[in-house]
């Protein structure tokens, strides 16, 4: 493709951007979203296994060690993640009900799902910072999801 | 020895790792891809020793004057480039992604593909795999690519797969060795009129080669596309890809050097062709060190 055309992964910046008058296909050429939802998505990781694992942390030093190697920790989870659904995607390949030429379609909805729902139960957390985490990414999510359906009721990619 | 061959597969250039690579894109979402390849700079340019020094001592003499401090965060940004670069290949490779490129001498590449037999010469740097398949595609031409042979036998089944299926079948691979056989091939292909892709960066052993000067040093560099752009009197065109953004790339095509005895003995046209390519080097290289995948000692040690 040749500079200057607009491709977005998500549904949401190819919304706004048609609403904007602008002309967005579903590409991945926005390094936005490559690298602001990466480290959006990668952040929650790291606060979902950092509040999961505090507890059972004690001593000063100790935590500051936690969260020295928390990133290292949400990498090595991520990985995990992404052989298990790897496997998961060959089964479902087996049994004909995936078909997609890459499990990234696959893995996407799954890590999605999942930190969702990790997020919806950060909504009642007592601390207003993980409350507010939860609640922004619930909201993000459902504002994709609304971009979705929209652009599927105007026949739109 | 069958355990040493199969821990062999786990070494920095074993086919593991071009595998694992494979694996990643067809399974990491597009928006964990930066994080990803961040974090797995980070752990190859800790490990990787060997390339570490080389890119750091290549770097000294294109940048020099620097701070210790500077010429690591520099290296690192090479590796951190060469991690994404190699993802992007195959990425083009198993998802057909699309890229997005801006061509700067377009017309010395519609000359090329256009033309009767040509040599591109091009370097180590940013995306000369991808490059090439685009080009094919693009043009419908075959390219012979020649390579320098990787260490690792399965490593090098594995490349020669990923470039046959991204250039849809129009990239034909061959190794650069001390083998006599491939400059009459090489000679017989730019006869036939075909395109030969050559790395002109970097020699190796057993290859015929001569020495130049590059960043006001002494170095080797090979000889034998411009003795083979002599003899078949063909141009040869420099050609650089190399990523600018995400997901982006910019093609830079150079006017073609023109390899030609005219009345001065061969090694004197050689020379010449040789030095008018080491400024190009120069030229393309100085702005773009990070994307310069230099990963073996090019100066002299000093």
């Amino acid at each position: 493709m040749r500079n200057g055309e607009r491709g977005y992964f998500f549904a949401l910046p190819r919304l706004l951007a048609r609403v904007f008058g602008c002309k967005a296909r579903c590409a991945e050429f926005s390094g936005a979203e490559a690298h602001g939802v990466g480290m959006l998505v990668f952040t929650m990781v790291c606060v979902l296994l950092g509040r999961a694992l505090w507890t059972f942390v004690r001593p000063g030093w100790l935590q500051l060690l936690f969260v020295i190697v928390l990133p290292l920790g949400a990498w090595i989870t991520l990985l995990i993640l992404y052989s298990v659904n790897s496997l998961f995607a060959r089964l479902l390949r087996r049994l004909g009900l995936y078909s997609a030429p890459t499990n990234n379609p696959l893995q996407h909805v799954v890590i999605i799902a999942v930190l969702t729902l990790c997020a919806a139960r950060l909504i009642g957390d007592a601390s207003v910072w993980l409350r507010s985490l939860g609640i922004f990414w619930c909201a993000l999510v459902g504002l994709e999801l609304f971009a979705l359906l929209v652009l599927k009721i105007r026949h739109e990619e | 020895m069958k355990v040493r061959r199969w821990f062999r597969q786990f070494a920095i250039r074993g086919v593991f790792w071009r595998r694992y690579l494979d694996f990643g894109v067809t399974n990491v979402p597009i928006y964990l891809r930066a994080v990803m390849i961040f974090l797995w700079s980070n752990f190859f340019f800790l490990i990787a020793t060997r390339a570490r020094r080389a890119i750091l001592g290549n770097l000294a003499v294109i940048l020099p004057n620097e701070s210790r401090l500077t010429k690591y965060a520099r290296a690192w940004l090479t590796f951190y480039h060469f991690a994404w670069t190699i993802a992007d290949a195959a990425d083009h490779k198993l998802a057909q992604t699309e890229f997005v490129y801006a061509v700067e001498g377009e017309e010395f590449l519609e000359q090329l593909a256009r033309g009767r037999g040509a040599i591109v010469l091009t370097a180590h740097m940013g995306n000369y795999d991808l490059g090439a398949a685009l080009f094919a595609q693009r043009y419908r031409r075959e390219i012979h690519m020649v390579r320098a042979p990787e260490a690792d036998p399965a490593t090098a089944r594995h490349l020669d797969q990923s470039l046959e299926r991204a250039g849809v079948g129009a990239v034909k691979v061959a190794y650069n060795t001390s083998a006599t056989a491939l400059p009459l091939e090489l000679l017989n292909a730019l006869r036939a009129g075909e395109i030969v892709s050559i790395q002109g960066d970097r020699a190796i052993a057993g290859v015929s080669q001569r020495e130049a000067r590059l960043f006001g040093e002494v170095v080797r560099l090979p000889d034998g596309p411009f003795i083979l752009a002599l003899v078949a009197e063909v141009p040869i065109y420099p050609l650089f890809i190399w990523r600018s953004a995400f997901h982006r790339y910019r093609i830079l095509a150079g006017a073609p050097i023109h390899c030609r005895r005219d009345g001065a003995s061969r090694e004197a046209a050689v020379e010449a062709a040789l030095a008018i390519w080491c400024r190009t080097l120069e030229h393309v290289v100085r702005p773009n060190w990070s994307h310069w995948f230099s990963l073996v000692p090019i100066f002299p040690a000093r």
